[in-house]
């Protein structure tokens, strides 16, 4: 509003001028042309000087009278040209004022606008000069207040957050530590008690608590390898292969403890990182084995779709819920007895990192279906 | 050099303003037509003022007080200036004879008239001779008209005749080889 009003005025007291301008131009033509109209040498020149003294006087009357009229002349001319030099400088002076002041109003719009992108791209350190106009100012001041309060809820947040990790990792470390510690513990006991009671006797139970002992600590190797995993995913190396060849080498160990169809495309190509694909393949599978019961068949399918590559794994297992489909892949999340909840998170978290999607549909008691969708060459 | 650039601006200024505000009519002053002559002593450089003088010009010759157009000519040898002079062209005007006088400079030419259009025919063409010196060889004239500032005695006033050109000095320069006489 306010630009619109030094604007109109702009126009006006330009506008004015120019005609004002045009009105004086006018006139001064009308005076020029009525000077040049004037004459009087010839006219004097005509009439019949009776001395000397006629002539000189007449002589000196013709010319202050023409010495008078050039400088008229000059005065009108230098006048005429003054007017327009300084209309032109006052219309660029106005529109320099008015651009400069147009500037000035808006550069603070324009800070504010950068300072609101900046916090909706979360940093919320930004903070603005309390300059200018007085609404500017306390706008200003405003926004500096809200970006503080927002900059310290974040941190709040983040420590909070931090916090929670921090507490939510210790619960499952230490309950997936305490679970193989127990059994260790009781077939020590076990083994100790015999050792004091009847030490010939111990060679019955030393096998089974040996047994037991490597067990779990094979247990906790494999817990701690799985965290170990889930931390160091790094950037993808990622290479051109048949991703029909690779399922085959991979489930070639699994075939002979349970029971795996395979229905592959052998002519795709995909670029994946290969320890990647074997990781992603291997989880995924290894959640259908748990899930499933004997007996029943875990489909792999391999195919194309467009240019895509699209990976199938099926079980016949007793599904998942519909509510816990949504957090299946967030860490930590299991319903297994055994089991940290990195696995599927893992899968999740390498098909970022290859820029492919996983996805997930369950039925309870009918099965669940794991499907990869990776770019094919 | 500040002084030239400042004339420039100023008279860049009233043309556009001019242009866009004025109905004054002036006179576009363009200097053409320049030449040299190469005689073994002198060098002899001529042109023509085209629009100088048609408007305005006569009301201010018939005042009585002599009006000066004033050449400054300047040569030079690479960045060297080598020569340079003023000339200029004076009209005086009799009033109670009616005749018009035109004294030339630089070649000492005197025209004398009863028409002031006569006498504006023989304004508008220059030619000034300087003695030439053996050593310039490939030169360049430049050459720039002005108008001076004039006191009018009987009106005690000083005026700048400069209006009259719209503050435009016209100028041309040629280059001239001077190694072997033309």
């Amino acid at each position: 509003m306010r630009t619109q009003i030094i604007a109109l005025f702009l126009i006006v007291s330009i506008g004015g001028l120019v005609i004002l301008n045009n009105v004086f131009q006018a006139k001064q033509e009308n005076i020029h042309s009525a000077l040049k109209g004037m004459e009087l040498s010839s006219q004097l020149r005509d009439i019949r000087h009776y001395s000397s003294e006629d002539s000189l006087q007449a002589e000196a009357l013709m010319r202050d009278f023409n010495e008078a009229k050039a400088v008229v002349n000059i005065a009108l001319s230098d006048s005429r040209v003054m007017t327009s030099v300084v209309l032109l400088l006052v219309i660029v002076l106005s529109t320099t004022v008015f651009i400069i002041v147009i500037c000035r109003l808006s550069k603070p719009l324009r800070e504010l606008k950068h300072a609101t992108d900046q916090i909706r791209q979360g940093n919320f350190s930004v903070h603005l000069p309390e300059t200018g106009l007085p609404e500017m100012r306390e706008l200003k001041s405003s926004f500096n207040m809200m970006s503080r309060e927002l900059e310290a809820i974040q941190t709040r947040l983040l420590v909070a957050e931090k916090e929670m990790i921090w507490k939510d990792l210790s619960r499952i470390l230490a309950h997936e530590i305490k679970n193989p510690l127990t059994p260790i513990q009781l077939a020590i006991q076990r083994l100790e008690e015999r050792l004091e009671t009847n030490p010939e006797a111990i060679k019955e139970i030393l096998p089974e608590s040996v047994s037991i002992i490597t067990q779990e600590i094979e247990n906790l190797r494999l817990l701690a390898q799985d965290f170990s995993n889930y931390a160091k995913v790094n950037q993808p190396n990622t290479e051109e292969f048949n991703p029909a060849l690779s399922i085959r080498e991979i489930v070639k160990s699994y075939c002979q403890d349970y029971q795996i169809e395979l229905d592959l495309a052998e002519d795709l190509k995909i670029r994946f990182d290969k320890t990647h694909f074997y990781q992603v393949l291997t989880n995924i599978l290894q959640n259908a084995i748990d899930a499933s019961e004997s007996g029943k068949p875990i489909m792999i399918r391999l195919y194309g779709e467009k240019s895509y590559a699209v990976l199938c794994i099926k079980d016949q297992g007793i599904g998942i819920e519909r509510k816990d489909l949504q957090r299946i892949f967030e860490p930590y999340f299991s319903k297994k007895s055994k089991g940290t909840g990195l696995g599927l998170a893992l899968v999740k978290k390498l098909c970022d990192a290859n820029g492919s999607i996983v996805r997930v549909k369950s039925e309870i008691d009918k099965g669940t279906e794991f499907t990869v969708i990776i770019e094919g060459v | 050099m500040f002084e030239a650039f400042g004339s420039r601006v100023l008279a860049g200024v009233v043309s556009l303003s001019m242009l866009l505000f004025s109905s004054f009519k002036g006179n576009d002053p363009k200097m053409t037509n320049l030449g040299y002559r190469n005689s073994d002593s002198f060098l002899y450089v001529s042109g023509i003022m085209e629009n100088a003088f048609d408007n305005d010009f006569p009301t201010i010759f018939a005042s009585g007080t002599p009006i000066s157009v004033i050449y400054d000519l300047e040569i030079r040898q690479g960045n060297r200036i080598v020569a340079k002079n003023s000339f200029r062209h004076t009209v005086s005007y009799n009033p109670a004879t009616g005749i018009y006088e035109l004294r030339k400079d630089g070649r000492g030419d005197l025209f004398r008239s009863d028409s002031v259009q006569d006498i504006m025919r023989h304004l508008s063409s220059f030619d000034f001779g300087i003695p030439h010196q053996p050593s310039w060889a490939q030169v360049q004239i430049r050459i720039e008209a002005r108008l001076p500032v004039v006191h009018f005695d009987t009106m005690n006033k000083e005026v700048d005749l400069m209006v009259l050109w719209k503050y435009k000095k016209p100028s041309a320069r040629i280059h001239a080889d001077l190694r072997t006489p033309e």
